[in-house]
């Protein structure tokens, strides 16, 4: 690990307008996160870990603060600086998985390296390499329709990974699976970041996730509560 | 329930307003089309009796043989019972009538052997048949004028009285007497071919049929019609014509007054029983009305095939704003029936909305359709049919918006009651079995569709059938859904092409494309909707161009000239100056083939004019690349006839000899030709061959004038006694100034049949004289046998051109068993013409669909005077690219007959009141289809971008910026809209091919000739398609761009 943290977020709020009334989604919220570490994120459902995921990875702008990752400050980007951030350094993976329907597994993962524009060459002996890390080669032509969720999300991280991003930003990642698919998906986001050195972002209500974690941190109405290093908070319920 | 309804609609009421939009948009096409075929036809009807012709509406009696006495009592029942007959239509009524032949003074006509005789004529109108040349017309009780050549030759002026004395046929009356008070010039074209010398002023040897001997016939002396029927005269023949007004004609009174003429026959008899001699009643009243209503039939089956069309369309467009709906709803339904809620509460709610929505369209559309009517009707070519109407509602349109409102609601609440699959789902095997047996038998109906219509008989029924409303909608919808099953795989081949590129939005965009089968509706609407509008665009085309080739055909030229008076030397000229075009004298009449007479009621016809300008002079469509001036070449003279030029006024002398004793002599007929090609006849009186010098009547009454044949029927002098001998040798010289050289090689001698032996050896040589050319005749003839056979010495500027060549129609051949070659003859007055097949046509000019024959007029006549019959019938000025549509004005200002005009008829077909509904409905179901296509397409962007939303912020989160998003949604629509317009217009396109020309009828609904074919408007094909794509690829565009602007991180909180 650097001494320079991979992210730095410094007192960003966000609001939100909801006809009269005005929701502040986060309030202050400073943090910094070292490189090639993983993180947790919790908090009750509304806590604001969502906004300050999108916050982070430029889908959404702070009303006031600052975000830097790997020394770009996210929050002075244009439209096209957010779209190159997400294509070289930040990546997620989305709760619902988000995968493209209509594409294979094998497209789904190829989409970033098409984005970057990558040799056809490379593309495919990358998504042959991931989808092997996530143990997908058998399913590489196969629709999202026709994986089970597990599946799906390995895919989403095989494709959150195939663009090597210095960031990967994970929206509970495990909150649509079973308990025992969810344990194999943290298992191997735990993996692949320390395989792959990324720095992995995670929101979760998951205990084992949090004790995955190098560093969890919690989120309550906007407000940064307390840290802890890879310790279990009793305190923050079950999602389900 | 409603207040689940309520609240629904309030939420999502974009959709709710599609949906209502949809439903409306076909509701007001089919109350527009409805109102086309029941308002606009009645009203078209009342527009086309009201402008049709008089001779189409009017009503004639004719009665012959009335005494005296009863004349005044005949004359008014006849009014009363054909005024009746018209009822309720006001009727205008004009009577003339003739009397029976009475003794003339002998003092006016002196020096006549047989009787003279001189008749009235009484008129209610003589001063619009006839001009005033000297005097005035009659106003007083014995008031007459007599016409130019009567008084001539009576020696008749203003204020002579004559006494017309006593009918020699009937029982003595009392003389009549009359004063001459005018002198007049009939006008032609006013009817006066049916007077009985047709206005000739007199007739020599005239017989009636009531005298063993004929009789000099004088006159008329005209009178007015109400003076006539008071004088107690016999009257001979008298005509009652009413002319009803029918400019606020309705279709019942038409009805109404067409039966009781049909019954008027028996009336009129009932009503003046035995004081006449016979009563008729003659008019096309009856005919026209059911011509019209056969028109009206015709137009009303196509407008109700669009109407089907249209309904189909708005169907399908329902279909998919259905589905979406379903889709969209899927949620709610789903959480209802969780909640409880039975199928058929479900059903219920369904049906109530649905309901709802069909009230709302039906209320919107009955204004709608009507104001859309009334819009359509002052917009070409219903404003120039006159068939312009204010907006009104009609019960059959109230019944049709809200029956079609009501089906298009059905279908709504079976699609919310069975919503599709959704989005991203793969079909099942069985819902790919039910749409492929679907297809299948759309297939199977629209192949037996269209055997039927290609089936039907060509004299079928005008009326609307099944075959004819439903076949092009069911055509269309087949050809769409199976072309659908090619776009499909098409895209596919496009996808695996496209992931070769190294970028992601084109492979995206087109993946997007090709494996989102499951928007089978949207594909059908679009594909559909591009299919009926450019099978509406090239329907129109085709339908015109099938109408101006029908007009072509009928009338055969550009501007025929239907003469009712025998033509005059000269009268080609006139013709020509007031037409400014290129003009032939025509021959078109009845013939016989040999022995055959042709099938009941329908006699060959045969047509002839100057071939050798048949670019100029024929119209109608020929097969292949045959033109008319090849099928002319063939039918042409070798060369032109020259003939001897005759100045005006020349004096013509003739003088002969024979060597026998017998006293012989000649009735010599010259034919003359005018610059038009025209030939006239001149007979002269019999001249016997004395060897003295005869002059001849004036036979060139014009200039430029050219003898070019002659005929001599030889006989014994009848005034010389018996016959001696066997053999005299005649010679005739007739003498043309002015004096010059002239070259004879072009003149042949022949002896007329039927008996040539009787005349032999005829030769005939020319030779210049001081006096003029002199046309030296002679031969050899044969005095044995009857005294009045025939020994015709004929001498032609041109040789014998055998057989006539000619072309005939298809079914002249199909019929007579006549190709290439065959020989066969046709009989031109009572003259039999051989004439030889040069070429089968598919039909000849003016004579659509008939057994008709087409010659050149020149070699008809040649063939015909080389037998001694130098008559030359015509029946019309042909007149080629006449200048200007003034030219047929100014025709017509030549008083010589019935001017038609292959513009005016083609104007009439495809603009008449009667046709003009047509057209009209196919320029509705484009814009129809196109508003269907676009409001489907924004339909399905809409949702189908609303479902996506979220994936799109994952693009977003993916890293590709809102400019790539655009363009993978862009391409992705452009990807499926293209192919699917390029299948709807291939589509159009078929279907214009196979179906168009079937869809095409005549005015009596049999199929036209010539044979429609389709026709293609590239220009506005192209611009259509641009337009659809231009337009869908705008409306894609807008939405979106809107639907990407929103599509940001909240999409992802909220994502499910």
């Amino acid at each position: 690990m650097s001494s320079e943290p991979l992210l730095r977020v410094r007192g960003v709020h966000r609001r939100f307008r909801t006809g009269p009334t005005v929701v502040h989604a986060l309030r202050g919220v400073s943090f910094d996160v070292a490189a090639g570490s993983m993180v947790a994120l919790v908090g009750r459902s509304g806590s604001g870990k969502t906004t300050l995921l999108n916050t982070i990875g430029g889908l959404d702008r702070p009303d006031a603060g600052t975000v830097h990752v790997d020394g770009t400050d996210v929050t002075s980007l244009d439209e096209d600086g957010l779209s190159r951030l997400r294509r070289e350094k930040v990546s997620y993976v989305f709760r619902n998985f988000g995968l493209i329907p209509v594409l294979s597994a094998a497209e789904n993962v190829a989409a970033p390296l098409r984005l970057a524009r990558v040799t056809p060459a490379e593309r495919e002996r990358r998504v042959e390499l991931l989808l092997e890390l996530v143990g997908l080669a058998d399913h590489a032509r196969q629709r999202p329709a026709e994986l089970s969720g597990g599946q799906q999300q390995r895919v989403a991280i095989a494709r959150a990974l195939a663009a090597s991003p210095r960031l990967l930003i994970a929206d509970e990642p495990t909150g649509q699976l079973d308990a025992e698919t969810g344990l194999s998906v943290m298992a191997l986001l735990r993996g692949v970041v320390e395989s792959e050195g990324v720095t992995a972002l995670v929101s979760t209500h998951d205990p084992v996730m949090m004790a995955l974690a190098d560093r969890v941190i919690r989120i309550h109405d906007g407000h940064l509560d307390e840290e802890a290093t890879g310790q279990p908070d009793e305190s923050v319920p079950d999602a389900g | 329930m409603l207040r689940l309804v309520s609240r629904r609609a309030r939420a999502q009421w974009p959709l709710l307003a599609a949906l209502i939009g949809v439903v409306t948009v076909g509701a007001t096409l089919l109350g527009t089309c409805t109102l086309l075929s029941t308002r606009t036809a009645e009203r078209a009807l009342e527009v086309a009796m009201a402008r049709a012709a008089p001779a189409a509406v009017d009503v004639t009696v004719y009665t012959g043989t009335v005494e005296g006495r009863d004349v005044l009592s005949v004359a008014a029942d006849t009014r009363t019972v054909v005024t009746s007959a018209l009822a309720p239509f006001p009727v205008t009524t004009t009577a003339r009538a003739s009397t029976a032949l009475r003794a003339l003074p002998p003092a006016l006509a002196p020096g006549t052997t047989v009787g003279a005789q001189a008749y009235l004529s009484g008129l209610d109108d003589l001063p619009t048949r006839a001009e005033l040349v000297t005097g005035r017309w009659p106003h007083d009780r014995g008031d007459a004028v007599v016409l130019e050549s009567t008084a001539q030759l009576l020696g008749l002026t203003p204020g002579r009285r004559v006494r017309l004395g006593a009918e020699l046929t009937h029982a003595p009356v009392a003389a009549i007497d009359v004063t001459v008070v005018g002198v007049v010039r009939p006008l032609p074209g006013r009817g006066w071919d049916r007077d009985p010398l047709a206005a000739a002023g007199s007739a020599t040897g005239h017989r009636d049929g009531r005298f063993r001997q004929p009789v000099n016939a004088y006159g008329p002396f005209l009178v007015d019609f109400a003076d006539l029927v008071t004088t107690g005269a016999t009257v001979d023949r008298m005509e009652v014509t009413a002319h009803p007004d029918l400019s606020q004609a309705n279709r019942r009174d038409l009805e109404t007054a067409a039966a009781a003429v049909r019954s008027a026959d028996r009336r009129l008899a009932g009503t003046l029983g035995d004081r006449v001699r016979l009563a008729r009643v003659a008019s096309d009243l009856p005919l026209t009305l059911r011509s019209a209503d056969d028109q009206r039939h015709v137009t009303a089956a196509v407008v109700l095939a669009i109407a089907v069309l249209g309904g189909v369309l708005a169907a399908t467009a329902l279909v998919l704003a259905g589905r979406l709906t379903a889709g969209i709803r899927a949620d709610e339904t789903a959480l209802r029936s969780a909640l409880g809620t039975s199928r058929r509460q479900l059903a219920a709610t369904a049906t109530l909305d649905a309901g709802l929505v069909a009230a709302v369209a039906a209320a919107l559309a009955i204004p709608a359709s009507s104001a859309l009517h009334a819009g359509l009707t002052h917009l070409p070519p219903l404003d120039g049919a006159g068939l312009t109407v204010r907006p009104a509602i009609a019960g059959a349109q109230v019944l049709a918006v809200a029956g079609g409102a009501l089906i298009l609601a059905a279908v709504l609440t079976v699609l919310s009651i069975r919503p599709g699959p959704e989005a991203g789902d793969r079909r099942t095997r069985r819902e790919l079995l039910a749409r492929s047996g679907a297809d299948l038998m759309l297939a199977v109906f629209a192949a037996a569709a269209w055997w039927q219509l290609y089936a039907q008989p060509t004299a079928a029924s005008p009326r609307a059938d099944a075959v004819r409303v439903f076949a092009p909608a069911l055509l269309l919808t087949a050809g769409t859904a199976l072309a659908l099953r090619v776009v499909l795989p098409a895209l596919r081949g496009a996808d695996r092409l496209a992931y070769r590129a190294r970028g992601l939005a084109l492979p995206l965009a087109v993946s997007e494309a090709a494996r989102r089968p499951q928007a089978v509706a949207t594909g059908l609407l679009v594909g559909l909707a591009c299919a009926a509008g450019t099978f509406g665009v090239a329907f129109d085309t085709t339908w015109h161009q099938s109408q101006r080739d029908q007009a072509a055909l009928s009338v055969g030229t550009d501007l025929a000239l239907t003469l009712s008076t025998t033509p005059v030397a000269a009268e080609g000229t006139a013709v020509g100056t007031a037409t400014a075009g290129s003009v032939s004298p025509a021959l078109d009449r009845g013939t016989a083939v040999g022995q055959w007479l042709g099938t009941a009621g329908d006699a060959p016809r045969l047509v002839a004019v100057d071939t050798t300008r048949a670019d100029a002079l024929l119209r109608g469509r020929l097969d292949g690349d045959r033109t008319w001036t090849d099928v002319g070449a063939m039918l042409a003279p070798p060369t032109r006839v020259s003939g001897l030029p005759i100045p005006a006024g020349a004096p013509l002398v003739l003088s002969g000899t024979a060597t026998g004793d017998t006293s012989l002599a000649v009735t010599p007929q010259l034919l003359l030709q005018d610059a038009t090609g025209l030939r006239i006849p001149c007979t002269g009186p019999p001249v016997p061959l004395d060897g003295r010098e005869h002059r001849l009547p004036e036979c060139a009454t014009a200039d430029g004038l050219r003898l070019v044949a002659v005929s001599l029927p030889v006989a014994a002098d009848p005034d010389a006694g018996s016959v001696v001998g066997d053999r005299t040798a005649i010679a005739v010289t007739l003498t043309v100034p002015p004096a010059g050289s002239a070259d004879g090689s072009d003149w042949t001698a022949t002896s007329a049949p039927p008996v040539p032996s009787k005349l032999r050896d005829p030769t005939v040589v020319l030779s210049a004289t001081p006096a003029g050319t002199a046309l030296r005749m002679a031969a050899t003839v044969d005095l044995g046998g009857a005294p009045d056979a025939a020994r015709n010495l004929v001498a032609t500027a041109f040789p014998d051109p055998g057989p006539v060549p000619v072309a005939v129609s298809a079914r002249f051949a199909s019929e007579v068993g006549a190709d290439s070659g065959s020989q066969l003859s046709v009989t031109v007055g009572t003259t039999p013409v051989p004439i030889v097949v040069t070429e089968v046509v598919p039909a000849v000019p003016s004579a659509p669909g008939a057994v008709a024959v087409l010659a050149d007029l020149d070699t008809l006549s040649r063939a015909r005077a080389v037998t001694g019959d130098l008559t030359f019938p015509v029946d019309a000025w042909w007149v080629g690219r006449p200048a200007g549509p003034a030219a047929a004005q100014r025709a017509t200002a030549l008083h010589l007959g019935t001017v038609t005009t292959r513009e005016a008829e083609a104007a009439r077909l495809t603009g008449g009141p009667l046709h003009a509904g047509l057209p009209a409905a196919l320029r509705l179901i484009v814009p129809a289809a196109a508003l269907l296509l676009l409001a489907g397409v924004v339909l399905h962007v809409t949702c189908d971008l609303q479902v996506r939303a979220v994936e799109v912020a994952r693009l977003r989160g993916l890293g590709m910026s809102r400019r790539g998003i655009r363009a993978v949604l862009l391409g992705q629509h452009a990807g499926v809209l293209l192919p699917l317009l390029a299948a709807g217009a291939a589509v159009g396109a078929l279907a214009t091919r196979i179906v168009a020309p079937l869809l095409v009828r005549s005015d009596t609904g049999a199929a036209p000739v010539p044979a429609a074919q389709p026709h293609w408007p590239w220009p506005a094909e192209a611009a259509l398609l641009a337009a659809l794509l231009a337009g869908c690829l705008l409306a894609v565009a807008v939405v979106v761009i809107v639907q990407v602007r929103r599509a940001d991180a909240a999409h992802l909180r909220v994502a499910p």
